[in-house]
């Protein structure tokens, strides 16, 4: 009996596009499951919501638009949801900013409420469903905390907030990966006991830690309060140069490695290719973004070079204007790329047989890798 | 590391894998809160003038009385005050102090916290955060010095020379344009900055009054009204309500006059004895002149680290076996002073750099490139750095012929035809 034609395969967005890639085709055959994914749509919705919340997060700071609704929760007295919609979306630049950044991050919460719903109803694995739980605690700490911020008007709680968004960030996309069909299709199919960590694991979560690290360290230089010394300010920056560089020098050997260059023979899947490319892009990106960041900031760093070499760098009549659109795009372009790092870190690293498979948590469960 | 996780395996069923997991999800919390810090950040706060204490020698209850008599007359950060002597707008002054965040009717305030403090600090040190990256330093506002102005060498500037620096900002400076600021906004910025100016230069004042204390005042300045407004605060005000009367008159440039014989005038100053602007500009305009002086910011700080320096040599060649108790008593005052010294302008100054000519052929001016604004440079001078008055020695109207020189200098080919530059075939010709 000649073998059956299996069904055209729906296609899937956002982060399954990054899986899809890496799937082969005798994989797609065996996909028998044929109810829609609802779990991993809401999970990719979840991603898209965050990251336009993060969007509006990184434009409040860039603006110092976080004290522009003085109350919380309510909105200049207004019950949140009940605030004039023209006062609101036609009001001061920077109450939209606050405001839509209340308003997406409720949107935010409720999002991860009915994602925990659909993933309890569609047997997710153990680690899913923790990785859920997380997501609702991280959401309501978030939230929890920018009201705080807004309440004492504290910078060290404005840097505690920027520090749990992408850490909750990273907790959706990983979410959205695991729900993946393509995704839980190959990893049910190559299941078999895993003898330490690969290397590339190893580079993936190191990749991982480090540009979370960084996202801490930009945050904490945000969020600068403005009553430190120079000296405070310069070991920061030191350490987020550090950071850079580490993540690029992580970023450069996942290319080495998915691309078989550092161990022979093991640079075989495409998908870890293509995401470990699109990182090191991101990365140098970023390296660019931070460079036009701080000089749409704080000028030309010629404090940096010595006397001598500094009063040879020629001048010009240009000066930077203050709260111009194109500073403030770099500078928020800088904040979302370092996500955008994070998040392709996420995938590469659960793609790369990195921390959660070593730590030999499940991440498909049983039912759903026999059907 | 691998003893670490060894020692979590022993005692946790979970295995090695799950050890390393832990270990380093803790790594990153535990540094995320390390990093952030753990406690509320503390109220904003003026810092004292510590190297100017140190210089005067004050004692912790002088300083003490200095900082008491100061809350008193300004407030703080966020609750900025002025006795009604000193003429200052308080309205605008709220505006740009305190923490950035919207009043009632959706006002944003604390400007000067989100515009300028991360580089002139919240004092007006000029020791903000990003103070040490750049080049040349931010202002200190504290001396009352102000470089560029519409106004005699000495003398203040008026408020539109702030408002006119805030909107354009300077040119090869990292000082940017806040030209996108609302006029009302840019106004309380530069009411503010006269506002932390005065404040500075009354405690300048206040720390340098102990000095001329008598005896029986046991080291205590007088509580009186009278010597606070009188020798203290009246000396400061005045200046900058006199600001208004001091602006420089220029002369209009004659209407017929001819450029290049205007030109050949200003070369003729440039390079003579009375301008004499090519001792620091150099002979070919690039700013390679006497390249070795400060300018007055840094010069305080140069002449305390020489001061520190040079007590520490001069204890260390110091025997005191031959001395007396008392002589051994004020020696160890002085090695406690000059050691405290040396701390505070490890923290509180910024290492001093010297300060370089313009090159005057790059078109570059932080001043403003208007012939007006070169006219003032050249004319009164540069406050605060080496850049001497032409008045009094250069006629006002001959000061527009070095202006018109300076202006042509970035077109003017610097140098032999044929030395500096190969001949090209066009040349020969």
């Amino acid at each position: 009996m000649p073998p059956q034609r299996p069904p055209p395969q729906r296609p899937i967005k956002c982060c399954s596009f990054l899986v899809n890639v890496m799937s082969d085709t005798k994989s797609l055959k065996n996909n028998a499951v044929k109810s829609p994914n609802v779990a991993h749509w809401i999970a990719c919705s979840l991603v898209a919501a965050t990251g336009v919340l993060l969007t509006f997060g990184a434009l409040v700071t860039t603006y110092e638009a976080a004290m522009a609704v003085p109350d919380w929760p309510g909105t200049y007295g207004h019950n949140m949801f009940l605030f004039p919609f023209a006062e609101w979306f036609f009001g001061p630049w920077d109450l939209f900013l606050e405001h839509g950044h209340r308003l997406l991050g409720a949107s935010v919460g409720v999002i991860s409420l009915v994602l925990a719903v659909a993933v309890w109803k569609t047997n997710q694995s153990s680690t899913v469903r923790g990785l859920v739980v997380a997501a609702v605690f991280l959401v309501v700490l978030q939230g929890v905390l920018g009201g705080l911020r807004v309440l004492l008007d504290d910078k060290t709680v404005a840097k505690v907030h920027a520090c749990t968004g992408p850490l909750f960030f990273s907790v959706a996309v990983a979410i959205a990966t695991l729900t993946s069909r393509r995704f839980q299709n190959k990893f049910s199919q190559s299941e078999t006991a895993v003898s330490g960590m690969p290397l590339g694991g190893w580079i993936a979560t190191g990749l991982l830690f480090a540009s979370y690290i960084q996202l801490v360290a930009g945050a904490q230089l945000r969020h600068l309060d403005p009553a430190v010394g120079p000296s405070t300010f310069r070991w920061l920056v030191l350490f987020h140069l550090v950071g850079a560089a580490t993540v690029a020098a992580l970023s450069l050997a996942a290319v080495c490695e998915s691309f078989g260059l550092i161990v022979t023979g093991s640079g075989r899947d495409v998908g870890r290719r293509f995401l470990s490319a699109a990182i090191l892009f991101f990365v140098c990106s970023q390296v660019l973004l931070g460079f036009g960041a701080w000089i749409v900031s704080w000028g030309v760093p010629l404090g940096l070079l010595p006397d001598a070499l500094a009063s040879r760098v020629p001048e010009t009549n240009a000066v930077v204007v203050a709260r111009s659109s194109l500073s403030s795009l770099i500078v928020t372009g800088h904040v979302l790329i370092g996500m955008m790092i994070l998040g392709a870190s996420v995938v590469y690293c659960i793609v790369s047989g990195g921390l959660p498979e070593a730590a030999g948590v499940k991440l498909v469960s049983r039912r759903r890798a026999l059907a | 590391m691998n003893n670490v996780i060894a020692w979590c395996c022993a005692f946790s069923p979970v295995g090695k894998a799950k050890a390393t997991n832990l270990l380093g999800v803790i790594s990153v919390v535990a540094l995320s809160l390390l990093a952030t810090g753990c406690g509320q950040t503390p109220a904003a706060s003026f810092r004292l003038n510590l190297v100017e204490s140190s210089k005067q020698q004050l004692t912790t209850s002088q300083e003490q009385q200095v900082a008491t008599i100061l809350a008193a007359l300004f407030g703080t950060p966020d609750e900025p005050r002025v006795p009604p002597e000193i003429n200052l707008d308080v309205a605008k002054l709220k505006l740009a102090a305190g923490p950035v965040r919207s009043d009632i009717v959706g006002r944003k305030n604390g400007l000067y916290r989100e515009h300028c403090a991360h580089c002139h600090g919240v004092t007006g040190d000029g020791m903000g955060p990003t103070a040490a990256f750049l080049n040349p330093y931010p202002r200190d506002y504290r001396p009352g010095v102000f470089k560029f102005k519409s106004t005699e060498r000495a003398d203040k500037p008026t408020h539109p020379d702030l408002v006119m620096v805030l909107r354009n900002g300077l040119a090869g400076s990292s000082m940017p344009s806040f030209a996108l600021l609302s006029d009302a906004k840019i106004d309380a910025l530069a009411e503010y900055v006269k506002y932390l100016s005065i404040r500075g230069e009354v405690e300048l004042s206040l720390m340098r009054a102990y000095f001329e204390l008598d005896d029986e005042d046991e080291g205590v300045l007088p509580q009186s009204r009278e010597f606070l407004f009188e020798e203290i605060i009246d000396p400061v005000t005045e200046m900058w309500a006199a600001a208004d009367d001091a602006i420089i008159d220029v002369p209009d440039m004659p209407a017929d006059l001819d450029m290049v014989a205007s030109i050949a005038k200003g070369k003729e100053l440039f390079y003579g004895n009375k301008a004499n602007c090519v001792k620091c500009h150099g002979v070919s305009g690039l700013g390679d002149g006497q390249a070795n002086d400060y300018d007055d910011w840094n010069k305080v700080v140069l002449q305390a680290q020489k001061t520190v320096d040079g007590g520490v040599k001069q204890a260390e060649k110091t025997s005191t076996w031959d001395m007396s108790a008392e002589e051994r008593d004020e020696h160890r005052i002085e090695l406690a002073w000059l050691d405290r010294f040396e701390t505070v302008l490890d923290g509180n100054a910024l290492r001093p750099r010297m300060i370089r000519p313009r090159n005057l052929r790059q078109g570059v001016y932080r001043g403003g490139m208007r012939p007006l604004d070169l006219y003032y440079r050249i004319h009164a001078g540069i406050n605060g750095a080496p850049m001497p008055a032409a008045k009094g020695t250069v006629p006002p109207e001959d000061i527009w012929h070095i202006v018109n020189y300076i202006k042509s200098l970035p077109y003017d080919f610097n140098g032999t035809l044929g030395v500096d530059r190969p001949m090209v075939a066009r040349d020969r010709m």
